[in-house]
């Protein structure tokens, strides 16, 4: 019985997907026309007021648009409260020719009266949220085009980005479910409407099985008489390849790719001097410490986000040791607190700083920090990935080699199931990983790190050299 | 006609079928379902049955105390107009401060967490600072603190925010709102928004609703705005694939408008690498902060600073637990577990001997004993003569062919020749299959189902040494 009642209902699914490719069919095709009817090319101003009707009646969406409006002049002004500030992208200096490019792209489109769809990729950390920010907060660009930003990470799941899509242009849909929302908004393409600027931050999240969303929107700017500028933000650089093939076939639909690079180390260098010259505090850093620090972010992400962090944590250090002068001061001296001596970041605080960010996982304080028995388990790893034949070690075997490392050391030797919750306190500090089968003896232990890591982290070489010259013990005899 | 009967009714009775001849047994199961009928009747009953224990874990305010509607008081309990609370019991017992070892026992809790935290003064200064510069500069920002288990994480952080939070009520920094996740605590990762925003304004509203509100709440800039530190412990159980909320976490603290500093708690040293997307490790950003396993020194500090002013402890007891817990695990919670049993002990012995014992070595030797005891060997000296007679022939057979898998046949040869050697009749395979389950099922064994008869494939869950040591004791071999 059940295997009927599936059927059908995979039945009633395919009825509704061809329904939905039916409409898709129909919406290409100009003849059906639900909306009210179209007027001369000429009448903008009722549209304007088509527009507007809605966003009356719901009050919270206007809200949002002008706050986007006023983001800008927002953050300018935090950006005075505040030292180094790694939301501050009041101007965006080393984007300017991406900026200028997507400004080209989409005034070629407004002027032609067109529509199009773009693909912006690059890695994290790199200005393309806050590039497309910046042009939506544009004021000139506004008055032409009807902006919809959407993050797609807010999703509940990817087929409720349509009714985010209608809340955001705010059209009134007949039903509640999916399909409805697409309808309304395909509709509203159809109809004549200002162009819409529809911006999909982190669009990688509406990835599903068949992609049918992707494809969907992708579509709509290949519609006559949608002037719809599509633009999609994701990390992957080959997403539209990947995920929408099929976009490949026709040319129309193929969208236009921009990248963006990871910063290079004088890129890095000006965003970091900009963002201090806005807020007068040049002085807190020497060119040279600025230098390095640029170069080793340069040199393995590239990430404005990280450089900016890093910047803040450094003058967050270099503040404390001055509040803590300071206060050493006032207690001494009982003078008020007012303008402190502001000591530059010095290059050696830089140099510590990120060593530790970006040194050994872990710098061990004290020899006596790693737990003596989870040593041995570690060491008992090192000769068995040494000394033993197969490289296939479930926690059973290690078991057996640790036992027989204890013995010959009179230690005392534990028992499996703390073992195994030794095996997984390692595996915390990311030296281990354990892959799983049900039981905990077939557990397979993998090392993650490089033997000389893990010695420079066990700091202890006369046991691992001890260790490892036992050979006899690999068999766990 | 079938589908005119109601398909229901006969899965039903087709599934009884099945079972009733699965379990051997000819009692008609359908019986029992028929009345089912009945029962459905009457669903409202067992509903309000449910709810009325409800009614009295929460405090009613008077006047709904007569009329208790369900629905209504569900709408109070939402709105946050009811607290709920516990019955409370009569006037706990008062414990004499003469019993030094009930004091002692009382400090020694895990729940009962010191004023200040001993030996992670270095860590507490590194997460103030952090957050008392957050705050004063009023502005965003993500910290990510790891560490093994029981190495005082949490404690150290709601510490630093309880202390800041009595600066605030000083008028000595601005105020902040304070609010606490659990990964843990939330049945799904999206449950996070609902607690947020619970915690925020005391309502209860469904998850998407709450995220909406949290969103504008931290997009939009209003201006007398305070800091909200939000602390998110267990980050590792709030990823799923999707990684929406970790982000949307994430991402708020990097909104100018939003003054939201995000403090994440989790276990694995390597999470946003290991886990998170690249994209959400880039807002995590570098600020990090690893708490190491305490050693035994500091343990020993722990227990004494908790055991101060009291007599009941040995110094050379607190030694002894402080050393084998650090040389194991490092976690302060299980050197205060066995510390408490030890006490636990040692009152049994004043009981019996009438005058006061200190907690000494033999008691906590007796407490490590029943703690860190391995249950196994145990289980294998208490096992009967024939089970542990079928373990050596598993391990005999195991040593025969050097293969850690044996099946059942071979395991029955080697049993036929120990019980022939032990001068005792061997059990037909029938019976020492019954005996291969046995000892599967306490897990001393892992074997396959015992449908597979004498193809089965048997695997020794402990090592062979701990078989041999626990038969020498029970004077077998």
């Amino acid at each position: 019985m059940s295997t009927r009642r599936s059927s059908r209902g995979s039945r009633l699914s395919e009825v509704v997907q061809l329904e939905e490719r039916e409409e898709a069919k129909e919406n290409t095709t100009p003849t059906k026309r639900r909306g009210r009817p179209r007027k001369t090319i000429g009448g903008s101003i009722p549209e304007e007021e088509d527009d507007q009707q809605p966003t009356d009646a719901s009050p919270p969406k206007r809200v949002k648009v002008s706050s986007r409006k006023k983001k800008v002049v927002e953050e300018e002004e935090q950006d005075n409260a505040e030292p180094v500030s790694v939301t501050a992208i009041g101007s965006l200096p080393e984007r300017e020719r991406e900026t200028e490019n997507l400004a080209k792209y989409i005034e070629d489109i407004l002027a032609e009266n067109g529509s199009g769809s773009l693909y912006i990729s690059g890695p994290p950390g790199t200005g393309k949220t806050a590039t497309l920010t910046k042009i939506i907060s544009d004021r000139k660009l506004a008055t032409k085009l009807k902006m919809v930003y959407v993050n797609c990470t807010s999703m509940s799941s990817a087929g409720s980005i349509y009714k985010k899509i209608c809340e955001e242009l705010s059209l009134s849909v007949a039903g509640t479910s999916e399909k409805f929302y697409l309808m309304a908004i395909e509709e509203y393409l159809k109809r004549k409407h200002k162009t819409v600027m529809l911006v999909l931050d982190e669009i990688d999240q509406l990835a599903s099985s068949k992609q049918t969303i992707l494809y969907n929107i992708f579509e709509w700017p290949a519609k006559r008489e949608s002037r719809l500028i599509l633009v999609g933000i994701a990390n992957a650089l080959d997403l539209t390849d990947r995920l929408l093939s099929r976009l490949q076939a026709r040319c129309e639909l193929k969208p236009h790719l921009i990248q963006f690079l990871p910063y290079t180390k004088q890129q890095l260098v000006a965003i970091l001097k900009n963002n201090m010259v806005q807020n007068d505090t040049t002085e807190m850093f020497n060119d040279a410490a600025l230098q390095l620090l640029a170069a080793k972010v340069a040199s393995t992400s590239g990430d404005a986000r990280r450089a900016l962090f890093l910047a803040r944590r450094l003058v967050e250090n270099a503040s404390k040791e001055d509040r803590e002068t300071k206060k050493a001061n006032a207690k001494l001296q009982d003078k008020p607190l007012s303008s402190p001596p502001k000591k530059p970041v010095q290059i050696g605080l830089v140099v510590n700083t990120l060593k530790q960010v970006y040194g050994t996982t872990q710098t061990m304080a004290d020899d006596e920090a790693f737990p003596l028995q989870q040593k041995l388990l570690l060491c008992s790893l090192l000769l068995v990935l040494k000394a033993g034949k197969s490289k296939d070690i479930t926690v059973g075997r290690l078991h057996q080699v640790y036992r027989a490392v204890c013995a010959k050391r009179n230690l005392q030797v534990v028992d499996q199931t703390e073992f195994l919750n030794m095996c997984s306190l390692v595996e915390t500090r990311g030296i281990l990983r354990l892959q799983g089968k049900k039981e905990a003896r077939l557990m397979r232990v993998q090392l993650q790190w490089d033997e000389d890591e893990v010695h420079n982290t066990l700091n202890d070489k006369q046991l691992i050299a001890d260790v490892l010259a036992d050979t006899s013990c690999a068999q766990g005899k | 006609n079938v589908e005119a009967v109601g398909t229901p009714k006969r899965n039903i009775q087709l599934s009884n079928i099945v079972e009733e001849f699965a379990e051997g047994r000819r009692t008609s199961k359908v019986m029992h379902e028929t009345p089912k009928k009945a029962t459905v009747e009457e669903p409202k009953t067992p509903k309000s049955a449910r709810g009325r224990p409800r009614k009295s874990t929460s405090t009613v305010v008077e006047e709904y105390k007569s009329t208790p509607k369900s629905a209504t008081k569900l709408k109070l309990i939402r709105s946050g107009a009811i607290k709920p609370n516990v019955q409370a019991r009569d006037a706990p017992v008062q414990i004499s401060p003469d019993d030094q070892l009930a004091v002692a026992r009382e400090r020694l809790h895990v729940s009962a967490v010191p004023k200040s935290l001993p030996c992670r003064e270095k860590e507490y200064s590194e997460i103030y600072n952090f957050l008392e510069g957050k705050i004063i500069d009023s502005c965003g920002g993500c910290m990510y603190v790891s560490g093994v288990p029981g190495t005082g994480k949490t404690a150290t952080t709601t510490a630093v925010i309880r202390s800041l939070q009595v600066l605030a009520q000083e008028e000595e920094i601005p105020t902040f709102e304070f609010v606490e996740i659990n990964g843990m605590r939330l049945t799904e990762p999206r449950q996070a928004y609902v607690h947020i925003y619970r915690q925020l304004t005391g309502k209860t509203l469904a998850w998407e609703q709450a995220y909406n509100l949290l969103d504008k709440r931290f997009t939009t800039k209003a201006p007398r705005r305070v800091t909200t530190v939000l602390l998110v412990d267990e980050l590792d159980i709030l990823c799923n694939r999707r990684q929406d909320v970790v982000y949307n976490l994430l991402n708020w603290p990097t909104v100018p408008s939003a003054q939201l500093v995000v403090i994440t708690i989790a276990n694995t040293m390597d999470l946003p690498e290991r886990l998170l997307m690249g994209k959400i490790s880039s807002r995590l950003g570098l600020t990090r902060l690893t708490f190491q396993p305490y050693n035994f020194r500091q343990l020993q500090e722990i227990v004494m600073a908790r055991l101060t002013g009291t007599s009941a402890f040995d110094a050379e007891a607190v030694q002894l637990v402080a050393r084998k817990v650090a040389a194991v695990s490092g976690d302060a919670r299980r050197a205060l577990d066995i510390c408490r049993r030890a006490t636990e002990l040692a009152e049994e012995q004043s009981r019996k001997v009438d005058k006061f014992v200190s907690v000494s070595m033999g008691h906590v030797q007796k407490a490590l004993g029943e703690m860190i005891a391995s249950a196994k060997v145990q289980t294998i000296k208490c096992c009967s003569r024939m089970e542990q007679l079928f373990l050596q022939a598993v391990t005999a057979e195991v040593a025969r062919t050097g293969i850690e898998e044996c099946s059942f046949l071979g395991v029955y040869s080697q049993f036929e020749a120990l019980a022939a050697f032990a001068g005792v009749t061997v059990p037909n395979p029938g019976r020492a299959i019954a005996i291969c389950s046995r000892l599967g099922a306490s897990r001393l064994l892992i074997c396959e189902n015992s449908r597979n008869d004498i193809y089965q494939k048997i695997l020794l869950n402990i090592s062979s040494d701990d078989v041999h040591y626990a038969l020498q004791a029970s004077s077998l071999i």
